[in-house]
């Protein structure tokens, strides 16, 4: 057994205080790191120290491995947990990490590698008997190659790029004719943002959903599924709702496919947390999709209907611990119903991110609530990180209780400064389609247009309250907030418009 | 007490408000004020408790209320957003939407044609091309690779 004593989270935001929370209540020591523009996020007084990675772009701060590995050294942290986005799936930096003598809290580099590489993934869980979406087997370049490989599989297809992810780089192709300016601009897409230009193509399934299973696994090889994920509430290939169960699954669908998700594990001897994503198609046969090595965004929603806790056991592997029998005995079984929400700063429309101050900031609670934030009052939010502000998850005994759940739970959020997605999330727990359960990643486009309701008559009252200079203007209300937070307030009115 | 005029999602109000009476285009409202360390945090309105909450910035108002975010406004302000001297659109590029400038294809003084691909833009992990709104000269860049801009930020500016 290794020893953890003090961890370093090389991330920000609302998994930044994720991770640094369990690690307080192991009794380990925590590490923040910040940029200069990002000194006061609120990671930064989470932590026991805060190490400054200097001032500069997201590349020269916290995408860079020798700053992080300078902010391990002299903070004397121990072992690095990377979070998720950054530095969590780079195979270097994991290796980089363990030859400084730390511990790395994720998967060992080579698996990393197996499944980052979105082609060698396919090919790999082919040989482990784990079903894939219809592909080609090979990058190409060459326009003619290309061409027939499409013409084989079928229009419509998808344009992906081989070293690719969260839906960058990704287009479809419906006609030949439109083939040849896809490829080419996927490629220049990949190139500049993965620096390998290497295409394939996969057939599109239409309306497919989209499930993926949790996984974990411990250095002995001990491998589990924790159960799975849907997640095709989706807008712009980027999942905005997830829920667990899925109304999609049989028993028999989610033992195949949990046993799939196992197996895909095991075939790049994976450790610590994992999720192998699939794509269900309309005749209820699943696709390997890809896999993510690190703790995910919607992680929150295992938790809460397993009642465990993912990153203690991610810090657990990484020590040596094995798995909990329970675990590997399979006497896990999920209770009730979770549906995560992600609140992003963006145009409730157009979703187009959003930048500003967050002048007010009032999170839901109360039964079943968690909320997992990544900004408070006084915030700025800026376009440089992921738009995401916060994760709201409702856990009920059932499917309609925990949507009603997170509806209250959308009515008590209170964002003022910076426009949200909130009509967007109240639009779809609204809809006849995600209430029925049969839904499809195409949800999103389907919902009825809303129309923007005019200001109630107390709307317009408070903003006379506010304007007419009469009464104070509205500042922040003394909201019961951790003692976390009891920092210097901002007060509205004293920013420069 | 004088009403004031407010504008809120395209629509307007006259506001008056007195000795917790409110009246909206004419239409009487009771209310009570609900305040927490001087904070306003719900009004009492014709018998009904509703949460709300408010924050101001100059001439504007954020105001949540039953779960909805109101951005009401006094019209007479200078809060209409900056445009260039004239209001006249300016002879330029202009970013459609915030993002971070992935590449810039021209020079200053190059000449470019009526749809060339000037800018290239990259927001919500998407590449957008930016072109030359006609034909001319590029006479200013104002950015460099890199930069985040807003929406509505000149990139370039053509003679």
């Amino acid at each position: 057994m290794r020893t953890i004593r003090r961890l370093l989270v090389a991330n920000r935001g609302e998994i930044s205080v994720r991770v640094l929370r369990t690690a307080r209540e192991l009794g380990i020591g925590t590490v923040a790191v910040f940029a200069e523009s990002d000194a006061g996020g609120i990671h930064v007084e989470r932590a026991d120290r805060a190490a400054s990675l200097g001032a500069g772009s997201v590349a020269e701060t916290y995408l860079s491995i020798p700053k992080i590995l300078e902010a391990a050294r002299s903070s004397g942290a121990d072992a690095i947990h990377p979070g998720y986005g950054f530095l969590a799936e780079n195979a270097d930096f994991a290796r980089a990490v363990e030859a400084e003598g730390l511990v790395w809290v994720g998967p060992p580099a080579g698996a990393i590698e197996a499944m980052g590489d979105k082609l060698r993934a396919r090919a790999r869980m082919r040989e482990a008997g784990v079903p894939v979406v219809p592909g080609s087997d090979a990058g190409a370049k060459d326009p003619a190659d290309l061409a027939r490989e499409a013409e084989r599989l079928g229009y419509p297809i998808l344009v992906k790029a081989s070293a690719g992810g969260g839906g960058k780089g990704m287009s479809r192709v419906d006609r030949p004719a439109d083939l040849r300016a896809a490829v080419e601009e996927a490629m220049r897409i990949a190139a500049s943002a993965f620096g390998d230009d290497s295409v394939y193509l996969e057939k599109l399934l239409e309306r497919p959903r989209h499930v993926e299973f949790q996984v974990f696994a411990d250095q002995r090889g001990n491998t589990v599924h924790l159960f799975e994920r849907e997640c095709s509430v989706q807008r712009r290939h980027q999942k905005i709702v997830e829920e667990t169960p899925s109304s999609a699954l049989s028993p028999a669908l989610r033992g195949a496919m949990g046993e799939a998700a196992v197996e895909a594990a095991r075939a790049v001897g994976y450790i610590g947390a994992g999720t192998i994503e699939f794509l269900l198609d309309t005749d209820g046969r699943f696709h390997f999709l890809e896999a993510n090595t690190r703790l995910q965004v919607e992680h929150p929603i295992t938790e809460a209907t397993l009642g465990i806790d993912l990153v203690r056991w991610q810090l657990e592997v990484a020590r040596g611990a094995d798995l909990p029998s329970d675990w590997t005995e399979g006497r896990l079984s999920p209770r009730g119903h979770a549906i995560e929400m992600r609140l992003y700063a963006e145009d409730p429309v157009d979703f187009l991110p959003r930048a500003g101050t967050v002048l007010e900031w009032i999170e839901p609670a109360g039964p079943g609530v968690r909320v997992d934030s990544g900004v408070a009052a006084g915030s700025e939010v800026s376009l440089e990180y992921d738009p995401l502000l916060a994760k709201i998850v409702a856990r009920g005994e059932d499917r309609p209780a925990a949507v009603e759940r997170a509806l209250r739970a959308l009515d008590e959020l209170v964002v003022l400064g910076v426009e949200t997605n909130r009509p967007l999330l109240a639009a779809v727990l609204r809809s006849e389609e995600f209430r029925s359960g049969a839904y499809d990643t195409d949800l999103v486009s389907r919902l009825p247009r809303e129309e923007t309701s005019p200001a109630p008559p107390a709307a317009w009252i408070a903003a006379a309250l506010a304007l007419s200079g009469k009464a104070p203007s509205g500042a922040p209300a003394a909201s019961a907030r951790d003692p976390w937070e009891s920092g210097d307030r901002w007060r509205p009115g004293e920013s420069a418009g | 007490m004088k009403g004031i005029r407010l504008e809120s999602r395209g629509e307007g109000r006259e506001v008056l408000l007195e000795n917790g009476n409110a009246l909206l285009d004419g239409t009487a409202h009771s209310f009570r004020e609900i305040r927490r360390g001087g904070s306003l945090v719900a009004l009492e309105l014709d018998g009904t408790v509703v949460p709300v909450r408010v924050a101001r910035q100059g001439d504007r108002a954020f105001v949540w209320c039953a779960g909805d975010v109101f951005e009401v406004r006094r019209p007479a302000g200078r809060t209409a957003r900056a445009r260039p001297a004239g209001g006249e659109p300016h002879a330029g590029l202009v970013a459609p939407m915030p993002g971070r400038i992935r590449k810039t294809l021209v020079q200053t003084g190059e000449e470019v044609a009526k749809g060339q691909v000037v800018v290239v833009l990259e927001a919500m992990k998407m590449e957008h091309a930016i072109r030359a709104p006609q034909d001319g000269v590029i006479t200013k860049l104002r950015h460099r690779e890199g930069d985040l801009v807003d929406a509505g930020t000149v990139l370039a500016e053509i003679s």
